[in-house]
């Protein structure tokens, strides 16, 4: 976290996204804001289907229109309105300004290619948009340095590896390479921890870290895993059935969570020990986005639920802490 | 207490062409996957197995039910040893143990229904009368929080977390002694892991079941197991009593991997690490001695286990004087 720089980097205001499918139109996200300051980790948390993977492709541009349809909301990162944006801008944008990472490493990297070829790709990106001119040796000294700072032993032989003869973690650490080697200013990173072991995901979760520290990059981190967020994030975005239900300091919302589904995630961890009581899980599972109830989307797995919750969504309230949570029992009598 | 099932020295063995198999550069021929392994599961008790992704955890499963031969070592199921080339064996293993498979999606055939699914179970065992099918079907699908109508349902009209439920139906239509849970939550959301989670240990002790239980989750791994072991490499380093293991490990590996357990108090990343090797084992010595920061010369010798007392054991020489 960079203290000084707090000048807002990313501002989504009430993104609204329906996604065209077979049957019917469905909302994907609705009224979603948020903003991510310079040099600061955000988290993005939920279960599947809670629209946190759509929120980081609506943001990079990366939804295809149809099916994707984007109704209402904006999206500026540094004064460009990315919604606006023709493709030669974007195209300037993404690399330098933001970056992306995918869950699956194997899929999103080119199975064909060595490392130091799909490295090269985003230095080429590098050359083409920035104008710099990168010799071959520089190019190469980049690469090691890359790898270097994702701590990958023997940067030589990995750069000579394909995809399938890296192990998963050294495989994450080549991809978010591609995406650092550009230097963005945010990096979106879906769910780059997930299926990695823990003592693998803690290395990782220290690179970025380390990374955030000495370049100052902005992180949207999006994850299903609240410990990990927890972790790594200054500050969380909790999402249900595309809306965000509680947003706040990371702290705060662990010592605290104020929504019922929050307070519902955490308690869903298992942490004692196997004599430890059964866990207070909310009952049924994610919400089918066609079919969802009026009112709160929480509604019906909610044990705190109240007539008013079931007839009307309720807007956002503000706490004293200065975080904020679409529940109703933070409405001051 | 008595055991259901005894491991005692198993050794699964792949073949392997040429060299340069993932990162560990070696010649062809047989390459241990699962090293001398031993442990016992309890009766009505879970024994977890933790450790990292190709440390042949899953080879384990597979042995467990049959599915891959050793190489050398035995299984006991019930204080009968398992001899791997006879069927009736195989049988034998099978009716007592049942598995439950990390992936759902692809455990299930998808062209089957529910009902039929969990029917094929009761086939494979022959030790019910077909008359009994539906009955013990419909018995079964209400045990594992199923709701009737998903009987007539096809794998894809279930989520993630009741085409689990089926596989855990089927693995247990036929009473059984043990079942292997390969992961079985790894692919859940936490909420619905949680549900899942409860159902297991409500199971446990409503049918008086072992579990053989695999997850690289420790938190997980903590609420659900009795005794635990730790794997790496195909080489068991260090197995106890969970909470032992869990609150006082011993072995390095195992201390690192329970630092590096992320907690409800929140610990802050320093974002800072050693520099270590990437991965490895040590094809003479102890199989983490190529890693270990706690090396010393003695390490370039395979350690035996060690009995630290209390059903505690760990294969380091550290803890060689506890001897």
């Amino acid at each position: 976290m960079s203290e000084g720089a707090k000048a807002d980097l990313l501002k989504v205001n009430g993104l609204t996204l329906d996604y065209a499918t077979v049957d019917g139109r469905v909302r994907v996200l609705e009224k979603v804001s948020m903003r991510i300051n310079k040099g600061e980790i955000v988290g993005v948390v939920g279960e599947s289907g809670s629209g946190k993977s759509s929120l980081g492709l609506a943001i990079i541009r990366l939804l295809d229109s149809p099916p994707a349809d984007i109704i209402d909301g904006s999206i500026v990162f540094e004064q460009n309105d990315l919604l606006r944006a023709n493709n030669t801008e974007l195209s300037r944008i993404r690399g330098p300004g933001i970056g992306m990472v995918f869950q699956e490493s194997l899929a999103a990297l080119n199975p064909v290619y060595r490392t130091d070829a799909q490295l090269r790709e985003s230095i080429e990106v590098l050359r083409r948009t920035q104008g710099l001119s990168i010799s071959d040796k520089a190019e190469r000294e980049m690469m090691v340095d890359i790898l270097n700072d994702l701590r990958l032993d023997r940067p030589e032989w990995v750069l000579k590896k394909y995809p399938h003869e890296l192990s998963g973690g050294m495989r994450q650490r080549v991809s978010i390479g591609m995406a650092i080697v550009e230097r963005p200013k945010l990096l979106i990173l879906d769910e780059v921890t997930t299926g990695l072991d823990v003592y693998v995901q803690n290395r990782i979760l220290n690179i970025l870290k380390d990374l955030n520290r000495r370049t100052g990059t902005a992180m949207m981190f999006i994850t299903h895993d609240l410990l990990v967020a927890s972790q790594i994030c200054d500050r969380l975005y909790v999402m249900y059935a595309g809306r965000v239900m509680e947003e706040g300091g990371t702290d705060f919302i662990l010592n605290s969570p104020a929504h019922p589904y929050t307070q519902k995630l955490f308690a869903a961890i298992p942490q004692g020990f196997v004599d430890a009581p059964p866990l207070p899980a909310p009952k049924g599972e994610a919400p089918d986005l066609r079919k969802l109830p009026s009112g709160c989307k929480f509604n019906p797995r909610c044990p705190l639920v109240m007539q008013k919750c079931r007839d009307t969504e309720p807007p956002v309230f503000e706490t004293n802490q200065g975080s904020k949570v679409l529940c109703w029992l933070l409405e001051k009598k | 207490m008595s055991n259901i099932v005894e491991v005692n020295n198993l050794t699964v063995s792949f073949i392997v062409r040429g060299g340069n198999l993932l990162l560990f550069e070696r010649g062809g021929g047989m390459m241990d996957v699962v090293n001398d392994v031993s442990f016992n599961v309890r009766e009505g008790e879970t024994f977890g197995l933790a450790g990292e992704t190709g440390s042949g955890k899953s080879v384990i499963a597979w042995a467990l039910v049959g599915l891959m031969k050793p190489r050398s070592g035995s299984i006991r199921v019930l204080a009968k040893e398992i001899d791997f080339r006879k069927k009736a064996d195989i049988t034998y293993l099978r009716r007592n143990v049942g598995i439950v498979f990390q992936d759902p999606v692809g455990s299930l055939n998808p062209r089957l229904r529910v009902k039929e699914i969990i029917r094929e179970g009761l086939i494979a065992a022959k030790t019910f009368d077909r008359r009994e099918y539906d009955g013990r079907i419909e018995e079964v699908v209400d045990l594992v929080g199923l709701r009737k109508s998903s009987l007539e349902a096809y794998p894809r009209e279930l989520s993630g977390g009741e085409k689990q439920r089926v596989s855990l139906a089927r693995a247990i239509v036929v009473p059984r002694k043990m079942v292997v849970l390969d992961e079985p939550t790894s692919s859940l959301d936490v909420s619905v892991q949680a549900q899942v989670l409860n159902t297991l240990k409500d199971l446990k002790s409503k049918l008086n079941l072992s579990y053989f239980f695999i997850t690289h989750d420790i938190n997980v791994m903590k609420y659900m197991s009795d005794s635990l072991g730790i794997l790496y490499y195909g080489k068991l380093l260090e197995v106890g009593r969970t909470y032992d293991v869990v609150t006082n490990p011993k072995h390095p590996f195992t201390v690192r991997l329970m630092s590096n357990v992320p907690g409800l108090k929140r610990t802050k990343l320093q974002g800072r690490e050693e520099r270590l090797t990437e991965q490895g084992s040590s094809a003479t010595g102890c199989v983490y001695s190529k890693v270990c920061p706690r090396v010393f010369e003695k390490c370039s010798n395979p350690p035996p286990m060690f009995n630290l007392g209390a059903d505690h054991h760990a294969a380091c020489f550290l803890h060689e004087q506890a001897n």
